[in-house]
């Protein structure tokens, strides 16, 4: 009987310890993560003296792993944002075949990262592999990193080619459109709970 | 036909500017806005969850007119019930939002986003 009832409690103990456990571990991974929906990405690939070609996409989600500046990034062709209707239609339909090729994603990580120290920007280069139109490419260039107010700022931007991807520009309007296109990014990150 | 054949300038000239007139409107037409778009699926947040997650690349750049509750507000949006997150047109109205009320809120469906599995609108306006 007795030796009975000491199981029991044992096994209430054991049962508590584990949820402990569990809790305190999945806060600890937990607290390691940084992420934005709401990034910006911009892109520019205007020739001067012709009509910007530039759009912005507001909608792009990051999610930074603070221990080992690992990153992923993900938007969607679609919510760029262009000036003129016509040039975003285009853009979708003719360029990036954006039904076909919804998404773009971006995994990298930034070198030598860690959270100490970083009130003022500090610079850590990043590397990584860029997917558009499922065709990947390396991406290497630096980020600028700040962390305030448990806020973590990313900012970078690297240039591409669109033959890269295997995006043909018709000769019309191949010089209206740069050789190089300037991608920018511009991510606020806050914990994720 | 005898006055067109004396007017061979001015018709030239109107056609020309009328041609000119079209094109710009055409290469420069407005975007289309959320107001002025009807939503091609009403109803409830849950049930078009189910329905899209058959085939969540069908719904994209889609509008939709969808009620939930509200189980998460930050700076640029909210998230409801827990899957679907709003990003607002204009955040100024986020203010008069409170957890777990119950909204109907116009969107375009922007995509499913696997890193955060939940599902993504922009532009959303109140409804």
């Amino acid at each position: 009987m007795e030796s009975w009832r000491l199981h029991r409690i044992k096994r209430k103990i054991m049962k508590k310890l584990i949820i402990i456990t569990l809790l305190l571990f999945s806060q600890l991974v937990v607290a390691q993560k940084y992420f934005t929906r709401t990034g910006t990405t911009h892109f520019k690939a205007s020739v001067e003296a012709f009509e910007p070609v530039e759009a912005i996409n507001n909608s792009s989600t990051s999610i930074l792993n603070v221990a080992s500046g690992d990153i992923a990034v993900q938007l969607f062709i679609s919510a760029f944002q262009f000036k003129v209707a016509l040039m975003q239609e285009h853009f979708n339909e003719n360029y990036m075949d954006s039904d076909t090729y919804p998404k773009t994603t971006f995994r990298g990580k930034l070198s030598n990262f860690s959270l100490e120290n970083l009130q003022n920007q500090k610079e850590f280069p990043l590397q990584g592999t860029l997917t558009i139109r499922g065709i990947k490419k390396e991406i290497s260039t630096i980020a600028k990193v700040s962390f305030k107010k448990n806020i973590i700022k990313l900012s970078s931007n690297f240039s591409v080619e669109p033959q890269d991807f295997g995006i043909e520009i018709p000769s019309i309007v191949r010089k209206k459109i740069a050789e190089k296109i300037n991608i920018k990014i511009n991510y606020e990150l806050a914990e994720k709970k | 036909m005898n006055w067109l054949k004396k007017n061979k300038l001015l018709v030239g000239i109107g056609l020309f500017t009328l041609i000119i007139f079209l094109g710009y409107k055409y290469t420069y037409k407005p975007h289309k806005t959320i107001e002025n778009l009807a939503p091609v699926y009403t109803g409830n947040s849950i049930e078009f969850l189910q329905k899209s997650s058959l085939d969540f690349k069908q719904w994209n750049t889609k509008i939709i007119e969808i009620t939930g509750q509200v189980t998460g507000i930050d700076t640029k949006g909210i998230t409801l019930d827990n899957q679907i997150f709003c990003q607002f047109k204009h955040v100024e109205k986020l203010s008069i939002l409170s957890q777990n009320q119950k909204i109907t809120i116009k969107g375009r469906v922007v995509g499913y986003d696997d890193l955060l599995e939940e599902l993504k609108l922009n532009q959303c306006i109140l409804k």
